[in-house]
């Protein structure tokens, strides 16, 4: 079967700063950073970090009441997501008897509806219940989100989750573009969505000593990817999707064409479960450009991993080193976790989109608060103030713990 | 609250249907209450009364037939 060309007709995001796709944009371009500090009521000690929340995102009245309360925040923030996305790749919500039997979804989350199982438990442990709403099954399963989508949505194909930590959505985008290029999917919804605030969940991410500190005042700026003075990642709450089409059926259509998915490589370090190794990044980078027929100096921007970390930041710029040469210093890079914060499994996906947005406006959004380089990072072009140039293709990084590695190329359609 | 009360405050909380719309003639699915939210319907039902409802209970289609139920349960429980 000859391989189609896979069009990216449609992209959402409950956005952490509440507005739209633009507004998202122009605020990762100016540098503005969603992390606030987050303070919680959860006994017996309550979280206190910085955070990135979606306080305008207001289920019942995106998705309407009946819908919201068969959904965990996970299945609703992707539900949202995946209604954005499908609106503004113009495709109507019912299907007027048209058979989508060839139309799937591919969801990534690290976490699932691991808030409605820590619900649970609360009422068990705390509040001293005895039994669980029937509902507690169908809101804390996996792939409740996906579930969901191919119900609203009216997909008869695939409907699957990808758990990858860091990598989940990645990996979910990249397998839904391969089904979409073979032929045996016409469209595929895909990305991810995650709620890291559940309070075990938060807790065991502080005992591993890897979460930047931040009170009220300090929170904005707590996220330093790259920078000598970087303490560590910033946890958020989110949900992002595209709509991957066969470039034919959305031509066919009269569809915009937003971008052009043109590769994915992915890779297991296969040594460390927490210590990433350059050489297993090096192969998903190198795998993801001969998937493309990309050659190095063909990529004009990489939205790095970046998440600020002490060890991952050095390892990430290593290997790009290693895959782009002597064209490594000129390689744009920067890491926009410093603003919109670690979304896990929704990480990959909410990136995917800044990079296909970067694209689309030729303009690189910068890696904020980064004044003072760790020299341990430096030979790439580290972009600190949004600058707008020709860009050609770019990729996007996602390095999970287990040391799954997922890469994403793109490239730009002419407006 | 009695059982019309309780069905009506389950339905505008959980459907957002509007309590003057729940009459005993009102067929449940019609109002949106499917398999799922019977069951958590009868979840609810069993906490506020402190009752527990039998596994091979014949599921009631109307507002009507629900009220009878739970009516009937309560006298049973009272007695």
């Amino acid at each position: 079967m000859s391989q189609r060309r896979v069009a990216i007709t449609g992209l959402g995001l409950v956005s952490p700063y509440g507005g739209d796709l633009d507004d998202y944009f122009a605020r990762l371009c100016a540098g503005e950073s969603a992390v606030r500090h987050l303070l919680t009521d959860d006994l017996p000690r309550p979280l206190s970090i910085p955070f990135v929340s979606c306080p305008a995102f207001d289920p019942e009245a995106v998705l309407g009441k009946p819908l919201a309360s068969m959904m965990d925040r996970f299945a609703q923030l992707g539900m949202a997501a995946a209604f954005a996305a499908w609106d503004n790749a113009g495709l109507p919500r019912t299907t007027d008897g048209e058979a989508r039997t060839t139309w799937g979804c591919a969801w990534g989350t690290a976490l699932g509806g691991t808030l409605a199982y820590e619900k649970g438990y609360r009422e068990l442990w705390q509040k001293g219940r005895e039994r669980l709403s029937p509902l507690a099954v169908i809101l804390g399963m996996n792939n409740a989100a996906n579930a969901h989508i191919s119900i609203q949505l009216g997909l008869g194909g695939v409907s699957m989750s990808h758990t990858v930590a860091c990598a989940s959505s990645a990996i979910a985008i990249g397998e839904a573009f391969r089904r979409v290029r073979s032929g045996e999917a016409t469209v595929m919804v895909t990305g991810g969505s995650d709620v890291p605030q559940a309070y075990g969940v938060a807790r065991a991410w502080e005992a591993l000593r890897v979460m930047a500190p931040g009170d009220a005042e300090s929170s904005p700026r707590a996220c330093r990817p790259f920078s000598a003075d970087r303490r560590g990642l910033v946890l958020g709450e989110g949900g992002a999707a595209l709509v991957l089409e066969d470039w034919a059926h959305a031509e066919a259509r009269g569809a915009s064409i937003l971008g052009e998915i043109v590769g994915y490589g992915t890779s297991c370090d296969h040594s460390h479960l927490v210590r990433p190794e350059a050489a297993g990044q090096v192969r998903a980078l190198r795998d993801t450009l001969a998937d493309a027929g990309l050659t190095a100096d063909d990529i004009d921007y990489i939205n790095a991993h970046g998440t600020a970390t002490s060890e991952g930041d050095p390892v990430e710029v290593a290997a790009l080193k290693q895959v782009f040469g002597e064209r490594a210093a000129q390689l744009p890079v920067s890491a926009t976790k410093s603003m919109h914060g670690h979304l896990l499994g929704a990480a990959g996906a909410i990136e995917a989109i800044t990079t296909v947005l970067a694209l689309r406006e030729q303009r690189i959004p910068p890696t904020a608060h980064l004044e003072s380089l760790d020299p341990a990072c430096t030979g790439v072009e580290h972009i600190t103030h949004s600058r707008a140039q020709p860009l050609r293709a770019a990729l996007s990084n996602s390095f999970a713990f287990g040391g799954s590695n997922a890469v994403l190329a793109f490239r730009a359609v002419p407006a | 609250m009695d059982s019309i009360g309780l069905i009506r405050e389950f339905l505008k909380e959980r459907l957002g249907v509007e309590p003057d719309a729940v009459t005993p003639e009102a067929v449940l699915s019609d109002q949106g209450v499917d398999s799922l939210m019977m069951l958590e319907l009868i979840f609810e039902f069993e906490d506020r009364f402190g009752i527990k409802l039998s596994p091979d209970l014949k599921t009631p289609n109307s507002v009507g037939e629900m009220i009878t139920l739970m009516d009937g349960l309560i006298a049973t429980q009272k007695s």
